[in-house]
């Protein structure tokens, strides 16, 4: 007898249809699974064998044979599980489905229960598009399962509810049918800037910045960076405050709009990181993976094809410390997204492109003992070593830092004296005029992913400044790229301080934000 | 072979590796002359060779010499491809003032005006090869003042101190000499190869007394210490931890009767601490200012022509005048470099001005080359040195 379910599959960041149809045929006892399964779905075979066992059913002692169409596309994970399962059971006239047509997503363990599965976000909005509108999902995705609008979505916890599920209206009483929940949580209103909680974000435990005393010129690169979403590079020795400032990103960044923050949910349910939460993601990615993280791990890809640091911290800031302790490959791989705003993972059985909008923080020491240029401290690297060091972070990626700046350390008077340190809250307040003025002026992109001819018309350079500029260009060198990169620069300075037009001053502090040394330009004496 | 005069074989003999003045002034006194030593070498009659100071000639040095021997040419071709002249004490133009030195090298090799050996002015500038910014900054303005007195600069094209001093000179269009450590085929370190370049071409000299190929030893550096200072009427130490081989350039000087000056340092900094005791243990006077500078080496008025008695206070006159031209906010930041380096926040905090107010009188101050930064720490130049 032939049974025929419906369940999905993510490829990229997008659901696919897949069929499974399942035959259960007098003959010897064999399972085959075709249809191009990986080794994770292989291994369904005795999951679903053993699940069916002890959920009270017969495994059926025929040949069995599990199709997963379209049957030329790779198959990952183990989503299926409860469908092929479901089908089985249908299939050896178990269940007699009673209860109208039912997609099925989901994982199942050799007890019986059904466990969560990554992308359900995305898979049920596949579903619902090609007109599958009631689908059963393991229990702990019904939230993100619920952000579909127009979709009847059952919680199961065991291959038994689904099966009653399917079974009609007898069984479904007793599957646990869990009502929509309301969209709630975090939606943004609260005042920018104030952390909900100290809990970690990305990797890392934010601080405010009323926490971080001295560095106001760090701090205002970093304001201005965060205005313009542009990328920066931070040098300096250990201690001056680099991490310490990244830190504070997460509490100075503006709320997603409600189109950013279905993409970003959509990233995060493919990767696995959104269980049991029943809201869109509002809070601005950021992500800070550690410098021993692997080109997989940033980019994307791995066996079971996930999307990568850079994709999770797409539309947000990815935080790189340690740069110069990267991988060189891996960091090379950041060039794409940076250029592009998306990263390719390219597989012998065809490519996907995921999204990788970020903004770039990296910091790291002078040198591999941190102390060049510091003023206490001996440097003991062997002279030519710091700018050995330097060089390890390409030039091509280098020159993608739209801000690079040397810190020195924080004075000890300033470390318990000094001004009192603004706080994240009023800082994220500036920012967040500033940043809305400059995408309403811009037509919603931020000012480091201007055009050069937006960028030069956006300036509204007056004459002076006009002169300036060409004077800087001559005495640096710049190439347009160069001048382009002050301009858009000093187009966030202006947008920070309320200004219309880019001034001779700002083009001042905008050449000064991207410190030649700090990026290994190369002087006469060393 | 026979072809060869005697002042060839005198080079050729002494471009060999591993012999030193010692083995080569050893091989001129058993045999009586150079080309008479490499036809010696050649027959094979170097046999229990001793060096001038009477120590045996090691079988390198001496397999060496036959290697010379046989091909002198080979030596005379590669110095012709680099482009080196070559000084010996035969020669009329030797540097007089390696002449104290015992004995003096037996062979010069040189990139450059070869006239800059023999200026009247001439002053050693020294110092450690990791200099604090302020090290750095002296040096610089060190050399330059001896730039206007009309002064060549001595140093050892090292990274720090040497580079900086170096630098300094041909920024200002002045001539200096590199004495470097090494043969000229890798003359000095990588992060100066456009330096070198940048000195031969502002007609100053690149110097040493190893073969071209010669390999970088040990001893190399030490033993040139005693040519840099030689070569100079004083020695200045700028900034000399304990073990520096600057410490070395200035004990040489005094040996060779040279006046010797060391730039004092805050008592228990490390990276002064060698001058200190230069100070505390040695004849050497300690350097107080640069017209004290000038004073000490009897350098003002006379040939060098350009400096005046009153400098110092005309120069700060200048200095005075040129602060008038700016405006306010470069003003205030420009007044807090003058009196001495400062990083982008002490600025902040001196002047009281907003971080992107100081940030944009830091690049105006830079661009009138009146400013610029070494790491996070950006020091006075021009008319703000003075």
């Amino acid at each position: 007898m032939l049974a025929t379910l419906v369940t999905a599959v993510v490829s990229g960041l997008r659901g696919e249809l897949v069929r499974v149809e399942v035959d259960v045929a007098p003959g010897l006892p064999v399972c085959h699974i075709v249809g191009l399964p990986d080794a994770a779905l292989s291994e369904a075979r005795e999951r679903v064998r053993a699940a069916i066992r002890n959920s009270g059913f017969e495994h059926p002692a025929s040949r069995i044979t599990v199709n997963l169409a379209p049957a030329d596309r790779r198959k990952f994970g183990a989503a299926y599980d409860l469908a092929i399962g479901v089908g089985i059971l249908v299939a050896s006239g178990q269940v007699r489905p009673g209860g109208g047509p039912w997609a099925l997503l989901g994982e199942l363990s050799l007890s019986g229960s059904v466990q969560p599965v990554p992308g359900v976000l995305p898979m049920v909005a596949t579903l619902a598009r090609a007109g599958h509108r009631r689908v059963v999902v393991p229990l702990a995705n019904v939230a993100e399962a619920s952000l579909v609008e127009g979709v009847e979505v059952a919680g199961v916890e065991s291959l038994g509810d689904a099966a009653r599920l399917v079974a009609g209206p007898r069984g479904r009483r007793a599957a646990r049918a869990e009502p929509r929940r309301p969209l709630s949580v975090s939606d943004g209103s609260g005042p920018p800037g104030a952390l909900a909680s100290r809990r970690l974000v990305g990797g890392i435990e934010p601080v405010d910045l009323a926490e971080v005393r001295g560095q106001p010129g760090a701090r205002w690169a970093l304001e201005v960076a965060l205005v313009g979403s542009h990328n920066l590079l931070m040098v300096g020795p250990p201690g001056a405050g680099k991490t310490l400032l990244a830190r504070a990103i997460p509490g100075l960044l503006p709320p997603l709009d409600d189109v950013e923050a279905l993409e970003v949910t959509v990233i995060e349910s493919v990767a696995g990181a959104l269980a049991d939460q029943a809201a869109l993601r509002r809070e601005r990615p950021f992500r800070a993976p550690h410098h021993t993280s692997s080109y997989a791990a940033l980019v994307g890809g791995g066996p079971r094809l996930a999307p990568g640091e850079v994709t999770r911290a797409h539309l947000g800031v990815l935080f790189l410390d340690e740069l110069a302790e990267f991988d060189r490959d891996v960091l090379d791989a950041l060039r794409q997204p940076l250029e592009e705003g998306s990263v390719v993972v390219a597989r012998a059985s065809g490519e996907v492109r995921y999204p990788a909008r970020i903004q770039l923080v990296a910091a790291m020491n002078p040198c591999r003992c941190g102390y060049f240029h510091d003023q206490q401290r001996r440097c003991t690297c062997v002279p030519g070593e710091p700018e050995r060091y330097v060089r390890r972070v390409s030039g091509p990626l280098l020159d993608r830092l739209d801000i690079a700046m040397e810190l020195g350390r924080v004075p000890p008077e300033l470390l318990v004296g000094g001004p009192e340190p603004e706080s994240s809250a009023v800082v994220a307040l500036r920012v967040a005029a500033a940043r809305t003025r400059s995408l309403a002026r811009n037509g919603g992109v931020a000012n480091a992913r201007l055009a050069g001819a937006d960028a030069l018309r956006h300036a509204a350079l007056g004459h002076r400044a006009r002169s300036r500029l060409t004077d800087l260009a001559a005495a640096h060198g710049l190439s347009a790229r160069g001048v382009h990169r002050l301009l858009r620069v000093a187009r966030s300075i202006a947008d920070l301080a309320g200004l219309d037009a880019v001034d001779e001053a700002t083009v001042l502090a905008a050449a000064a934000l991207r410190d030649p040394a700090a990026v290994g330009r190369p002087a006469l004496a060393a | 072979m026979a072809l060869l005069s005697e002042r060839d074989a005198w080079l050729v003999l002494g471009c060999a590796p591993g012999v030193g003045a010692g083995g080569f002034y050893g091989l001129l006194e058993r045999f009586g002359s150079a080309s008479a030593a490499l036809r010696g070498a050649a027959d094979g009659r170097l046999g229990g060779q001793r060096t001038a100071r009477g120590m045996p000639l090691t079988g390198e040095a001496a397999a060496a010499v036959v290697e010379a021997a046989r091909e002198p040419q080979r030596t005379l071709a590669r110095l012709a491809a680099l482009g080196l002249w070559s000084l010996l004490p035969l020669d009329a133009d030797y540097p007089a003032r390696l002449l104290v030195l015992d004995p003096p090298p037996p062979v010069l090799l040189g990139w450059g005006d070869a006239a800059v050996l023999h200026a009247a002015r001439s002053v050693a500038v020294v110092g450690t090869r990791r200099p604090t910014p302020a090290g750095r900054l002296l040096a610089t303005r060190v050399a330059g003042r001896l730039v206007e007195a009309g002064a060549v600069v001595v140093s050892g094209l090292a990274v720090g101190i040497d580079g900086a001093a170096h630098a300094a000179v041909v920024e200002r269009e002045g001539r200096t000499v590199a004495v470097i450590g090494t043969g000229h085929a890798q003359p000095g370190p990588r992060a100066h190869r456009r330096l070198v370049e940048a000195i031969v071409a502002g007609g100053g000299v690149v110097l040493s007394e190893l073969a071209p190929d010669a390999p970088a030893t040990k001893g190399t550096f030490p033993r040139r210490n005693r040519i840099i200072s030689a070569l100079a009427d004083a020695v200045l130490v700028i900034e000399a931890p304990l073990r520096s081989g600057a410490l070395i350039t200035a004990r040489h000087g005094l040996e060779q009767g040279r006046l010797v000056l060391a730039a004092p340092g805050r008592p228990g900094d490390p990276w002064t601490a060698g001058c200190l005791a230069l100070l505390r243990e040695t004849p050497a006077r300690p350097l107080v200012g640069l017209d004290e500078l000038l004073v000490d080496l009897d350098y003002m008025g006379g040939e060098g022509g350009r400096v005046q008695a009153s400098r110092g206070a005309a120069a700060s006159l200048a200095a005075g005048a040129a602060l008038a031209l700016l405006a306010d906010p470069e003003r205030r930041v420009a007044e807090r470099l003058r009196r001495g380096p400062a990083s982008h926040d002490a600025l902040v905090a001196a002047t009281g001005l907003a971080p992107g107010v100081v940030a944009a009188a830091l690049t105006l101050l830079q661009l009138r080359g009146w400013a610029h930064a070494s790491g996070p720490v950006h020091l006075p130049a021009g008319p703000l040195l003075r």
